[in-house]
């Protein structure tokens, strides 16, 4: 997150919280469950296996991760080779770069990443609009329940 | 700092000429007894019409007699992306993505004629389902399409009694429409909802009757929305007789959509070379055409046209409605890859005519994605039907071509 750009008219909340007021033309409660506002990342989800990041079409998803042991099972010991498994260091997306088309969402095996529908979060600061993982983690909470799908399709 | 920036130094004739070359002669002229440091100090930054923040605006460069004028050509390319070949490097749900951009208002068009091209070319069977949500889909885009050229009037217009509830009712029923669409896509502009095969996801349990609903409450501002071009006497008076285009100019500029047909070329890709669900929609269809050629004729098409397409997207909810239980998208391989070949797939835009040349050597993304679009054709008859017209008659004839500069620029 970038510094702060003074503010001559003071008062402005902290970046990351939505610096421009947007609740006197909608409310994210009247927009329909599958609205592209922002990505949310539920990371106990994620693996690190980088597949929305090689999907996105414009490459604004940052994930780093390192290799960790997996506690063998003490019955098995001596048996089969130690196993490791991705540790998430960083995962964060540019929302301005993003262009919000959603790939990263459809491609991902793990239902890691989901849509939810707020769109007010605004920055002065061009930087601010890189959320980090804990800010996505935060989004998780604003996802809305999928639809009710008409009974006529029959999936894909 | 560079001395050329300082203004340290006076610039030789030859460079004054080359500045002058490259603003086409259009800088203004140095305030005299201002060419001294205070003027030029600092960096200069130009906000002229290559800056991103005048995106979506048209250059003009005309020549003048008093206001009459002599010559005209519209300076293009300052949105140019070079989106051809960035298709060349993405696969082709990636090149849906930026398909949809070039043309902001009709993009669920441009997702379509990616997908069908690829289609065609792979030999893929669409269910039948998500053919006729792609048809519902792709005419309430024109809907949202046409309602934009119908809901913005200068100033001087726009001001009238009777004018500005126009607009406000064009903007309303856009705003009912792009609700729809932004229920079963996501998204209110770039609805991305277009895959190879079919569409992105099911439809929403009771869709189709709410966008059914959203095109009557459309219908019911179209008396409304249609006053300025069917009884505002200013409206008419500026847009008739202005802005003629003749049909043989359509087949030389290679003008299509609302802009040909209201010089009485009879030409509707939805009626000459039905795709999607139109061949069962026939009977709804019907192609309006006008016989001036003015700015008023193309108006009265694009409303004609807002018409038929309100009844055109009505017919395919029903259909979609009867439609027996089915799959909305073809199974595919998770990596697909266009066989070896070649296709052109045209398609009846919003503006007029979308082409999309494909070829493909077999891989996961083109060899080559040529574009076709309506705006840069239609553009183009400005240095003719310019020539003669007054200064004043720049605003009715521009308002009336419907282009959108993205799609222009590409």
């Amino acid at each position: 997150m970038g510094a702060p750009v003074s503010d001559p008219g003071g008062g402005l909340p902290a970046p990351g919280h939505g610096v421009y007021d947007d609740s006197q033309w909608a409310s994210t409660g009247d927009l329909p469950p599958r609205s592209r506002g922002v990505i949310a990342l539920l990371e106990e989800n994620c693996t690190a296996c980088m597949l929305c990041a090689r999907e996105c079409p414009d490459w604004c998803i940052y994930i780093s991760s390192h290799k960790e042991p997996v506690p063998t099972e003490p019955s098995g010991a001596g048996r089969g080779r130690p196993r490791v498994r991705n540790a998430l260091d960083r995962f964060a997306i540019d929302f301005s770069l993003c262009m919000y088309c959603g790939i990263c969402v459809e491609v991902c095996p793990y239902d890691a990443l989901f849509w939810a529908p707020d769109f007010s979060y605004a920055e002065r600061d061009i930087a601010g609009l890189t959320h980090e993982r804990a800010q996505l983690r935060e989004w998780v909470g604003t996802v809305p329940p999928p639809p009710a799908i008409d009974p006529g399709t029959g999936g894909r | 700092m560079v001395g050329w920036l300082s203004g340290a130094r006076k610039p030789s004739p030859v460079a004054e000429r080359r500045a002058e070359a490259v603003t086409g002669g259009w800088a203004a002229p140095r305030p005299p007894g201002r060419a001294g440091a205070a003027h030029d100090a600092g960096i200069l930054i130009d906000l002229g019409e290559a800056h991103p923040s005048g995106h979506g605006m048209l250059r003009l460069r005309l020549r003048l007699e008093a206001d009459r004028i002599t010559y005209a050509e519209p300076v293009i390319g300052f949105m140019h992306r070079g989106a051809e070949k960035l298709f060349e490097v993405r696969d082709f749900r990636q090149i849906i993505m930026l398909a949809n951009r070039h043309d902001w208002l009709g993009a669920f068009t441009s997702e379509l004629g990616v997908a069908l091209a690829a289609e065609r070319l792979a030999g893929i069977d669409v269910p039948v389902r998500a053919v006729w949500a792609r048809t519902l889909l792709a005419e309430l885009n024109r809907i949202l399409s046409h309602l934009a050229f119908l809901s913005s009037y200068p100033p001087e217009i726009a001001g009238r009694p009777g004018v500005t509830d126009a607009a406000r009712s064009a903007f309303t029923a856009r705003e009912t429409i792009q609700a729809a669409m932004e229920e079963i896509s996501g998204g209110r502009m770039h609805y991305m909802f277009t895959r190879i095969g079919g569409i992105k996801e099911d439809i929403p349990a009771g869709w189709a009757g709410r966008a059914q609903a959203a095109v009557a409450s459309v219908r019911s501002h179209l008396p409304a929305i249609g006053t300025v071009v069917r009884e505002d006497a200013v409206f008419r008076e500026r847009t008739s007789g202005t802005g003629a285009i003749s049909a043989g100019q359509v087949s030389q500029f290679g003008i299509s959509g609302p802009a040909a047909r209201a010089s009485g070329v009879d030409f509707d890709l939805r009626r000459d070379e039905p795709y999607l669900a139109y061949p069962d929609l026939a009977g709804t269809l019907r192609v309006v055409t006008g016989s001036r050629g003015d700015c008023l004729a193309r108006f009265e098409c694009l409303l004609g046209q807002l018409e038929v397409s309100l009844d055109l997207a009505d017919a395919a909810a029903t259909g979609l409605a009867r439609l027996p239980h089915g799959p909305v998208a073809a199974r595919l391989p998770k990596v697909l890859k266009v066989p070896e070949g070649e296709v052109y797939v045209w398609i009846e835009g919003p503006l007029g005519l979308n082409g999309y040349y494909l070829v493909s050597r077999g891989g996961k993304t083109p060899w080559r994605l040529k574009l076709r679009t309506a705006s840069f054709s239609n553009l183009q008859v400005l240095t003719e039907i310019l020539v003669g017209a007054r200064v004043s008659e720049l605003v009715p004839i521009l308002g009336s071509l419907f282009f959108v500069v993205g799609d222009v620029d590409r």
